[in-house]
């Protein structure tokens, strides 16, 4: 008489299919926008701030300013008047896309997001504001935490 | 008596699903590795436009007639002064012609000056000295967008001038 041998294999179906959906759940949250956050600038802290539904503006304009003022994107210093530019042509074609009456000079819908450390002179930032508003952006978000981290 | 074969089963093709959940579970550890959620900031929206120079403005031809009634747009522009001492907090501050030493009393002036009706003001330059921090300035900038106009409408034109410290 054979020994009657009974395999027990596990179904894998049903993790697999789990693993799959939590996949699709970390493809869905990755964000490149988090990437060109400057983690180590230490925002000011200000009780109003508060976060804001931008309502799908997907328009913005990241700026990290460190203690000496340098623009950092990425992680590397960029050099302001020239990036400033950059970005306010880049803005300004994608809104000709929707809006063709906008012209070079006129002003742009685009939210500039600054990320300034709190001990960054007044000085040095104002170099950025104003290169800014010399390429079109009247917008602006300063921003902060609503606490002390 | 002869045993019959035992019929062959049709051979069946087993799926081994251990090197997908292999690949999955790499997949998977990547992304748990790569995920960083951004941190929770708050922010305050300002429009800020030019600045414009807070003396009449120049359009005016000469032996062109001018309404009266027209303010030149200077006299509707409010200023405040921020000074800094030389580790960047705020030494000094200033409404106008008036000395402002804290920052309560910062928004107290300021509502008044606001809540008079008849108020030409509607829009605020801040003369930032060099050296102020952005902190300092940040508290600045939270008391003024937290005023509101005659109106009801909450001030929204704000312009930043440096100040020679």
């Amino acid at each position: 008489m054979a020994d009657l041998e009974s395999e027990s294999k596990p179904n894998l179906t049903p993790i697999l299919d789990m693993v799959f959906q939590l996949i699709t759940f970390f493809i869905m949250l990755a964000s490149f926008r988090a990437v060109s956050i400057e983690a180590s600038l230490n925002l000011p802290v200000v009780g109003s701030a508060k976060p804001v539904d931008t309502q799908g503006q997907n328009s913005l304009v990241i700026l990290n300013i460190d203690q000496a003022g340098d623009l950092k994107v990425y992680g590397e210093s960029k050099p302001i008047a020239s990036y400033i530019a950059t970005q306010a042509q880049v803005e300004l074609m994608a809104a000709r896309m929707t809006r063709d009456d906008l012209a070079a000079g006129k002003e742009l819908p685009t939210i500039v997001v600054i990320r300034a450390d709190r001990s960054t002179p007044f000085k040095l930032l104002n170099r950025v504001l104003v290169e800014c508003q010399r390429n079109g952006f009247r917008r602006f978000a300063l921003k902060a935490w609503d606490k002390e981290r | 008596m002869r045993r019959s074969r035992a019929r062959r089963s049709p051979e069946e093709v087993e799926l081994n699903l251990a090197a997908m959940l292999d690949m999955a579970f790499q997949l998977l550890a990547f992304f748990i590795m790569t995920f960083k959620p951004a941190p929770m900031e708050g922010q305050i929206n300002l429009r800020l436009p030019p600045p414009v120079g807070i003396t009449a403005d120049g359009t005016q031809k000469p032996g062109e007639t001018v309404d009266p009634a027209e303010k030149p747009q200077g006299l509707t522009t409010l200023v405040i002064s921020v000074f800094a001492n030389p580790q960047g907090k705020i030494a000094a501050m200033g409404v106008g012609e008036t000395a402002i030493g804290t920052l309560p009393a910062l928004e107290a002036k300021l509502q008044q000056v606001f809540s008079d009706k008849g108020t030409p003001f509607d829009q605020i330059i801040v003369q930032v000295g060099g050296k102020v921090r952005y902190d300092e300035l940040m508290k600045v900038v939270e008391v003024c967008t937290r005023q509101k106009l005659a109106g009801g409408e909450k001030l929204s034109k704000l312009s930043f001038v440096e100040a020679p410290d």
